[in-house]
């Protein structure tokens, strides 16, 4: 017990056991109690219970070091002095470390967080880029822009006055969507300058099979929504509604802006998901992936279908302009 | 002299109908076209009545393709295909000797197809035998129009809600469960927690799910491993999960508590 009392051994054996006391306390109520009262912050809990265990376990020290039978420390003015200096440095230092301590865990925790939003972030962007091409590949498709032309020439070919007003449509779809391949916003106006052309030049060709009807709400033009989302949705009508449907159908495009929503619909009558099973959805799964990664849950793409024929998509997505 | 041959012309684009007529009738006037058919369906038909000499099928047709009439046509008449850009269709056609056409028709092209028509029509040679490969292009094309071979995995899960059908994107699916006769999907509609009814059985639609992402758990339950939240074990061998935003807890039985040892 010797050591305990006095000399440099004592001093160093008192200030271990303090600073070992303070690091159980901060190591203790990092996780303990596992739930916190609201009005109580963890960093907080864990400075003040550090300041709290210093004059404790200085005076659990001193109680110690006392020989038995001597009189208690704080009878002896000189054991006193020492047990108030102690504690009074152990005040004064071990919080403000505690503090420190914590500051740099935050940081820590702080830069690796950062580390996995920088790594997501780089996935969510691949995968924006892999949506764009796959875009690219639909929009310009071949067999679209051939069948296309060819219904151009046998217009040329024969001479109609339709000719030139089908070139106007396709040079309008050309002219918009080839800009919109490289944006990553646009917005429902911008879109609906894509599709019109479209449904034109699709109705063209189709003349006995497609009707369709466009109802656009003024106020949502200027909503800003993911390029191309509204030209998906009616190719997707016309690929795997009209086209394989003998008798075609009609096609519904409904915009709607409802306070802080923008509602943008389209149905069809064609051939449903009864006929074209397997096809159906690539481009609406590209889709909703993509309206995932900029919405997340604040946009919603809902697919029914009817009984017999048909098929509805609605994107309900918030009205940013 | 053999009377004028005959023949017929398959396209669902009037337009397109219309100029191959005018075409035809700049370098073959001789030529009668005795049928315009707008689909497969009707190109079968009409064939059967009219029984022309040569047929110009367009692959890209709805209902019955170009190709599927083709098969029912099979020696009887000399075929010609129109294709507006098909790379695939294309490639089999060389391959297999058929005739073809590319849209926008270009008039020097059809006059070749017409003179190899003619002296085929001449000596009265027999159509070339072509089922086998036109099987093989019929085959090929269902796949392409499949969506390119990424239809093995499931999407979308069709649910009856009264007289719609409500399709569920697997994402959204929180877990499946089997009751009785019925599976029922727990999901997300728009973030909030909903259940659906479908008929096909939980295996049936384990079959078709991404394992990467779902796993089952129990005889009778399949989870999205994206919506555990945690997993709680028990002394006895068997678990329980946790989804994130439910209070749904899901049995885990002794079999499938391998896949939650720790790491």
């Amino acid at each position: 017990m010797h050591g305990w009392q006095n000399g440099a051994s004592g001093l160093f054996l008192r200030t271990t056991i303090l600073g070992l006391s303070a690091t159980t306390a901060f190591a203790v109520f990092e996780a303990w109690p596992r739930r916190l009262p609201r009005w109580l912050q963890r960093w907080a809990l864990q400075v003040v219970a550090v300041g709290v265990f210093m004059p404790v376990t200085t005076f659990v020290i001193y109680m110690l070091s006392t020989p038995e039978g001597a009189p208690p420390f704080w009878e002896t003015p000189s054991r006193m002095d020492g047990w108030t200096h102690l504690t009074f440095a152990g005040l004064l230092l071990a919080p403000w470390t505690a503090l420190a301590a914590i500051v740099r865990q935050k940081e820590a925790f702080a830069r690796d967080q950062e580390l996995a939003f920088a790594l997501e972030r780089s996935e969510l962007e691949r995968q924006a880029l892999d949506a764009r091409l796959h875009l690219l590949q639909a929009q310009v498709a071949p067999h679209f822009l051939f069948n296309t032309l060819a219904n151009v020439q046998a217009l040329v070919d024969a001479g109609s006055p339709q000719a030139s007003a089908v070139l106007r449509s396709l040079t309008a779809y050309l002219r918009a969507a080839v800009p919109v391949l490289h944006e990553s916003a646009a917005t429902i106006d911008r879109e609906l300058q894509l599709v019109r052309p479209y449904l034109e030049l699709m109705q063209m060709r189709m003349p006995d099979r497609l009707a369709y009807a466009m109802s656009v709400d003024p106020t949502a033009l200027n909503v800003r929504c993911p390029p191309t989302m509204v030209l998906t949705l009616v190719e997707n009508a016309v690929r795997h509604g009209i086209d394989p449907s003998e008798e075609g159908g009609r096609i519904d495009v409904d915009v709607k802006r409802l306070g802080e929503r923008c509602v943008v619909r389209v149905t069809d009558t064609g051939a449903g998901l009864q006929q074209s099973a397997s096809g159906l959805g690539t481009g609406l799964t590209t889709l909703r992936e993509r309206l995932q990664l900029i919405f997340g849950d604040a946009a919603q793409l809902r697919l029914t279908s009817g009984a017999q024929r048909g098929v509805a998509v609605e994107i309900d997505l918030p009205a940013h302009t | 002299m053999k009377p004028d041959a005959t023949a017929l012309i398959a396209d669902d684009e009037p337009l397109l109908r219309d100029a191959l007529r005018r075409q035809l009738a700049e370098v073959w006037p001789e030529l009668d076209i005795v049928a315009e058919a707008r689909n497969g369906r009707e190109a079968v038909r009409l064939f059967d009545e009219r029984h022309p000499d040569i047929c110009f099928l367009d692959v890209h047709m709805p209902g019955l393709s170009g190709v599927d009439a083709a098969n029912h046509i099979g020696r009887r008449a000399h075929l010609v295909f129109v294709t507006a850009y098909d790379h695939y269709a294309v490639q089999a056609f060389t391959q297999g000797a058929l005739d073809y056409l590319l849209k926008p028709v270009e008039q020097a092209r059809l006059a070749d197809t017409v003179s190899r028509l003619k002296a085929r029509l001449q000596s009265s040679r027999p159509a070339i035998n072509t089922e086998l490969l036109l099987q093989q292009l019929s085959e090929q094309l269902a796949k392409l129009q499949g969506g390119g071979g990424k239809t093995d995995v499931l999407r979308w899960i069709r649910a009856q809600a009264g007289k719609t059908v409500r399709l569920i994107a697997i994402d959204d699916v929180d877990y499946l469960r089997s009751d009785a006769k019925y599976t029922i999907v727990a999901w997300r509609d728009g973030g909030k927690p909903a259940e659906a009814v479908v008929r096909t059985p939980l295996k049936e639609l384990l079959e078709q799910l991404d394992a990467e992402q779902f796993a089952q758990v129990h005889r009778s339950v399949v989870v999205n491993l994206r919506a555990i939240s945690h997993v709680k074990r028990h002394d006895n061998e068997t678990a329980e999960i946790h989804v994130k935003g439910r209070d749904d807890v899901l049995p885990v039985s002794r079999n499938y508590l391998h896949l939650f040892r720790q790491m």
